[in-house]
């Protein structure tokens, strides 16, 4: 698998600078001076019991959600305000807690889909097909079946997404997002609903992807273990506040972090 | 005839090609033979309604790249329709412009109406979005009959553009000291034309922007999310629909020779549109093949019929019985739609894919 050539991480700057965004509907305040950073190649997890907000993190993250305060910066560059087409374009990947694929396209489809802002193809030259589409389809397609392999999703390939298993579907949807060869990858809820065997393997996917791609993570995970096991630093939100941010160690045995998950003791 | 490098996929390049066996690679020579032998063989009133199918083919993809590929279900086509045969009479009769001109430039204006039209759906979706698009085929009556120095008014305007690419005339063909008829000549042009606009809409949906209009239609939200516009897609997908409305809007006119708001405005129109939806679902939503398939059971079922009644007594059908044939045809349609829904829901393309498999497995499968 070849690695995209990279710039070395500069050391002060962090890949991801999140400065004190707030979300509101209505009268409901979703976060609340929320801020993190996460660095190159870390792997940053946000757990909290339902409702704390972590969701509503992601969806401002790559701009489906507009905060009405606060700052969120990629690389030194605002994307706060900017549409998701365009922040995607930037080099930010997500997926989805209850699954977003394109049901009806094959696993090789979806992730070229991936690959759509690295394309240049359009109708007109989509239409000729010889010259730049097919140059186009060729390269990308490879580079598609490296991670097809990756992630074991040969048996698969040219099936419509719909009709595979549950787990499968994660999986091919993690794939899409590291077809997009994302600076940052946001993941949500990657194991929701998986048993134990499923859950180690996609743990395993996950780290196998950092790994041979090196690229920076956010984690959003109900799994307690699998954020334990696998995050470099953990950040802890409750009813849209943080409450803790550190390594899993420390929040494990924070005080805040144990009132908010198991309740007052009196 | 299945050789082990046609079975065996070992290059991505492989999965890329358009005709992948040698059973495609035949089918398409059977086509192009067919093509060729047919305006020899038949009578002038069949070519007539053959060449009104591959009209009717041309705005069916046009409709599929909307309704099929981009989920935007639209009553408008017939709108989109009338701008094409009104403008090909405005550039190829009045200013008698070639074919090679005005036909492109035929696209160009259905694509731009089109895409005007495109914004509003963004704001209205579904099954809103065909009702808004009813209100389309209505200002288009008033403007169809009001606007008479473009479109004639209400009696209509003439429409045999030019047909002719370079030397060959196919309005009034001679070739090799032998001349064919109008209706020769123009089967010949519509189908190729047909075959043209079906590969190069066969590409755009094989590759990235066809494929950005799939995922707007399956996940809109994803969709932006993995950095595809909905916008950009949704307006762009109305343009192309348009333009080849158009399109075949124009050629309608070459082979219909006299236009007017009766055929496209208002009622009728909606009539019209209906009658596309109901092409490409009979014939397989989001396929291109499907679309030509059913264009040619739509438009060629109720000549059929009239054949058949002239020749054939059928029961309670006819003058002077309890059932028009007008209605009657419009009952076949009807419940063929309804048939392909029950049965068949992505449409003959799917039944042929059922077929393939089917051979494939035997004997296997049952």
């Amino acid at each position: 698998m070849s690695t995209p050539p990279r710039k070395p991480a500069e050391a002060g700057r962090p890949l991801l600078e999140v400065s004190d965004v707030t979300l509101r509907f209505g009268g409901v305040s979703a976060l609340t001076d929320v801020s993190f950073d996460v660095a190159h190649d870390e792997l940053f997890a946000v757990i909290g019991p339902n409702g704390a907000g972590k969701t509503s993190i992601f969806n401002c993250l790559n701009g489906v959600y507009h905060p009405q305060a606060g700052r969120i910066r990629l690389d030194g560059v605002d994307i706060m305000g900017r549409r998701p087409a365009a922040i995607a374009a930037m080099g930010v990947a997500r997926t989805f807690q209850n699954l977003g694929l394109f049901t009806n396209l094959d696993v090789v489809e979806n992730l070229m889909l991936g690959r759509h802002h690295l394309m240049r193809t359009g109708y007109f030259a989509g239409a000729v097909w010889f010259g730049r589409a097919r140059r186009e389809e060729v390269a990308h397609r490879a580079r598609c079946e490296e991670i097809v392999e990756l992630l074991d999703l040969g048996p698969y390939r040219s099936r419509p997404v719909g009709l595979v298993p549950y787990g499968v579907q994660k999986r091919i949807e993690l794939g899409r997002a590291l077809a997009m060869e994302p600076r940052l990858l946001l993941l949500d809820e990657p194991v929701a609903g998986m048993n134990l065997e499923e859950t180690e393997d996609m743990a395993r996917y996950v780290l196998g992807a950092r790994h041979e791609l090196g690229v920076s993570m956010v984690l959003v995970e109900h799994d307690m273990h699998l954020v334990m096991d696998i995050a470099d630093r953990v950040m802890v939100l409750d009813f849209g506040q943080v409450i803790a941010t550190g390594t899993p160690a420390e929040v494990q045995n924070d005080p805040a972090v144990i009132r908010a998950y198991l309740g007052q003791a009196s | 005839m299945a050789r082990p490098g046609t079975l065996l996929v070992t290059r991505p390049e492989q999965r890329l090609r358009l005709l992948p066996t040698n059973w495609y690679k035949a089918f398409v020579i059977l086509l192009a033979v067919v093509w060729l032998t047919v305006p020899i063989n038949l009578s002038d009133a069949w070519l007539d309604v053959l060449a009104r199918c591959g009209v009717a083919a041309i705005g069916a993809i046009g409709l599929n790249l909307l309704t099929g590929y981009t989920g935007q279900i639209s009553l408008a086509h017939a709108f989109f329709i009338a701008i094409g045969a009104y403008t090909a009479a405005w550039l190829g009769v009045r200013s008698d412009l070639p074919f090679l001109l005005w036909l492109p430039a035929t696209f160009v204006v259905g694509a731009l109406v089109g895409a005007l039209f495109g914004p509003f759906a963004l704001r209205v979706r579904g099954d809103y979005l065909a009702i808004l698009s009813i209100g389309l085929l209505y200002i288009g009556q008033h403007i169809f009959v009001n606007w008479t120095s473009f479109t004639g008014g209400r009696p209509g305007t003439s429409t045999g553009a030019p047909a002719a690419i370079g030397p060959l005339d196919f309005a009034d063909l001679n070739l090799f000291d032998q001349a064919y008829s109008r209706r020769q000549g123009l089967f010949w042009l519509v189908w190729l034309v047909v075959a043209i606009v079906a590969l190069l809409a066969r590409n755009i949906v094989r590759t990235r922007p066809g494929r950005a209009m799939q995922a707007v239609r399956d996940r809109d939200v994803a969709a932006e999310v993995v950095g595809v516009s909905n916008a950009r897609y949704t307006i762009s997908a109305f343009a192309l629909s348009s333009g080849l409305a158009a399109v075949a809007g124009g050629l309608y006119g070459v082979v219909a020779l006299t236009v007017s708001p009766a055929d496209f405005g208002g009622a009728p129109g909606l009539l019209l549109s209906v009658q596309y939806v109901a092409m490409i679902i009979i014939g397989g939503i989001g396929t291109i093949g499907g679309a030509v398939a059913g264009a040619v059971v739509v438009v060629a079922i109720p000549r059929v019929i009239e054949q058949i009644s002239n020749s054939v007594a059928i029961p309670f059908v006819g003058p002077g019985e309890p059932i028009s044939l007008f209605a009657f045809n419009n009952m076949i349609y009807g419940a063929l739609v309804i048939v392909t829904l029950v049965f068949e829901p992505r449409g003959m393309v799917a039944g042929w894919e059922r077929v393939k498999a089917y051979w494939r497995t035997w004997p296997l499968a049952d």
